[in-house]
């Protein structure tokens, strides 16, 4: 019952996680960490369709694995640095943010779709739930 | 109504003709066939952003009108296709103005339907109560 609002519940679901991810992703742009160790690596999130069920209908969308970006990252000059190694290097992360805000553009927008789609299948419910009613 | 009790189909058997006459029956095929549509869509818009994934769509209307001349409502089938349009970058194919005016239309026909089987059972009250 409601399978509906349920489909609608895994997209929410999806990219409410991709929507978390980016803002790390964001946040942590000028992590510096230093040559002896892995960059701040950004994360990607990988989405797949639910299979259908035995009806044939589709059951919404699910993140499968969150890849994580190269652990070199980019290794920067930046002797004033704390963390720079003997010949004055760190590592950056390879971070784009072009990408991440345009990423976030589209997170957010099917976000939005998902939880105007909750609402009109709620409707959709209740008009069914109302059949008879006032007689 | 009182024509078609005396010149309508057979009804299958096992089944109150009152309450399954050709309209009522229909009306019912056609709200589950709505209930599919709005559930298709629903995961139509919850792939918005999956590569690879392919919208599809809930045809039943011909179907439907093509069952009821054959006086077989409770027969109609529901065919769920893919769109076939044609993919973006990502191999995504969702459009999702497109979803969203079916989610609207899909809502509105549902009120029609619904509101129209609550004025069925109305009348069915009127003459009970005499």
């Amino acid at each position: 019952m409601f399978e509906a609002i349920d489909t609608s519940g895994t997209g929410l679901t999806a990219y409410r996680a991709w929507i978390d991810v980016l803002a790390n992703n964001i946040a942590n742009v000028n992590t510096v960490k230093p040559m002896s160790g892995n960059a701040f690596q950004a994360q990607f999130a990988q989405a797949q369709e639910i299979a259908a069920g035995p009806d044939g209908i589709g059951r919404g969308v699910r993140v499968t694995a969150l890849p994580l970006s190269s652990r070199e990252g980019i290794p920067t000059y930046d002797p004033t640095n704390p963390v720079a190694d003997a010949e004055g290097y760190v590592r950056r992360p390879d971070i784009d943010m072009n990408q991440q805000m345009g990423d976030l553009i589209l997170a957010q927008r099917a976000f939005q779709a998902n939880a105007n789609a909750v609402e009109r299948s709620t409707a959709m419910y209740e008009s069914a739930i109302a059949i008879g009613k006032g007689i | 109504m009182l024509s078609w009790f005396a010149d309508g189909p057979a009804q299958p058997s096992g089944r109150h003709p009152v309450f399954n006459d050709v309209t009522s029956v229909t009306l019912e095929a056609a709200i589950s066939g709505l209930a599919e549509r709005q559930r298709v869509t629903a995961n139509n818009i919850a792939n918005l952003e999956t590569p690879g994934f392919q919208a599809r769509a809930v045809k039943f209307e011909q179907n439907l009108a093509d069952a009821v001349n054959a006086h077989q409502p409770a027969q109609a089938r529901i065919d769920n296709l893919p769109t076939g349009d044609l993919p973006g970058q990502n191999g995504n194919n969702v459009n999702l103005e497109r979803e969203m005016v079916n989610a609207t239309e899909t809502g509105l026909q549902q009120k029609l339907l619904t509101n129209t089987i609550t004025s069925r059972f109305g009348w069915m009250s009127t003459v009970l109560k005499g």
